[in-house]
């Protein structure tokens, strides 16, 4: 019996990145920032959404589309913190989001009244490094309680993102964890990365991320 | 793992419906600075390969410079004779 070659020369992400083109239009269109907010598990990403929704609500029009792999629980509890659009996409299993998703959650968002989009990731710092979102740009997110090598265990993730937050500081004084280390480490694997370092518990440093934020609103751009 | 699902989605496609139980091996070029490690790609993909609709087909990776990770061919035996 013979064996067949079928010649395939697809690239694996080929479909997705185009989405991703389509995604990046529409915000272009509208004119609006997009950040893909990843991090591992635990990170506290949502709390610090819910701690800038409650901030810049008053002034800044903000849509976020949540990513979970089961529950809606984040969207819900962001839902809370703002009369703005809260979408939620259940990956049912799937450890990131894709562009397809993110283009359909674009669908039931007003994107010429949005000033700025976030887009909070499924909590995982390998697979979502892969995936294009069409977002402006990535914020890898991480916590003192996650130790100072998270960057090198997990590189692509900190060279795909522009900006990191160090986040849950208020516990440094509590736990051997050298912040200095980390960002050393960190711009070992990304020398432009852009670093913000917060207690989404305490507030401590959300005025500086506040800032940041505002000013991407203000640009429509990640500056 | 959501590269393998990738990769095994474009193999389906490629093969059509009618032989994708007879796709013996999937080729993928993965490329040294893909980030990606390949043995645990491998092990994906030689996991999913073995479920329906695939029979028993095997994941055969071609290391090289870059960034490319790309299905490359499929090789199909498709019952029919040596033409």
């Amino acid at each position: 019996m013979a064996v067949r070659t079928i010649e395939v020369r697809e690239k694996v992400m080929a479909k997705n990145d185009e989405l991703a083109g389509e995604v990046r239009r529409r915000l272009g269109a509208d004119r609006v920032a997009a950040l893909n907010l990843v991090s591992a598990p635990g990170s506290g990403k949502t709390l610090l959404l819910e701690r800038t929704l409650e901030r810049l609500g008053g002034e800044l029009r903000m849509a976020v589309v949540t990513g979970d792999v089961q529950t809606q629980n984040d969207a819900d509890r962001l839902a809370r913190h703002t009369t703005n659009l809260v979408q939620a996409v259940v990956t049912h299993g799937a450890c990131h989001l894709d562009a397809r998703q993110v283009l359909t959650a674009l669908e039931a968002i007003d994107l010429p009244h949005t000033d700025l989009l976030f887009i909070e990731n499924v909590g995982n710092l390998i697979c979502p490094a892969s995936w294009d979102l069409g977002e402006t740009a990535k914020v890898a997110i991480f916590s003192v309680t996650e130790g100072e090598d998270k960057p090198l265990k997990y590189p692509k993730m900190f060279q795909q993102s522009r900006y990191a937050v160090l986040n849950k500081i208020d516990l440094l004084p509590y736990l051997p964890f050298d912040r200095d280390l980390a960002v050393r480490h960190a711009r070992t694997v990304n020398p432009d990365l852009r670093f913000f370092f917060t207690s989404a518990l305490t507030g401590e440093g959300l005025e500086t991320w506040c800032d940041f934020l505002r000013e991407c609103a203000r640009l429509r751009a990640a500056p | 793992m959501s590269l393998a699902f990738e990769i095994c989605r474009i193999a389906e496609r490629a093969a059509g419906p009618e032989r994708v139980g007879q796709i013996v091996e999937v080729g993928v070029r993965v490329g040294d600075n893909a980030g990606i490690e390949p043995e645990n790609l491998a092990f994906c993909l030689e996991v999913l390969l073995r479920q329906p609709p695939f029979v028993n087909a095997v994941p055969r990776l071609l290391r090289q410079p870059g960034d490319v990770l790309r299905v490359d061919y499929l090789e199909v035996n498709d019952g029919r004779p040596h033409d």
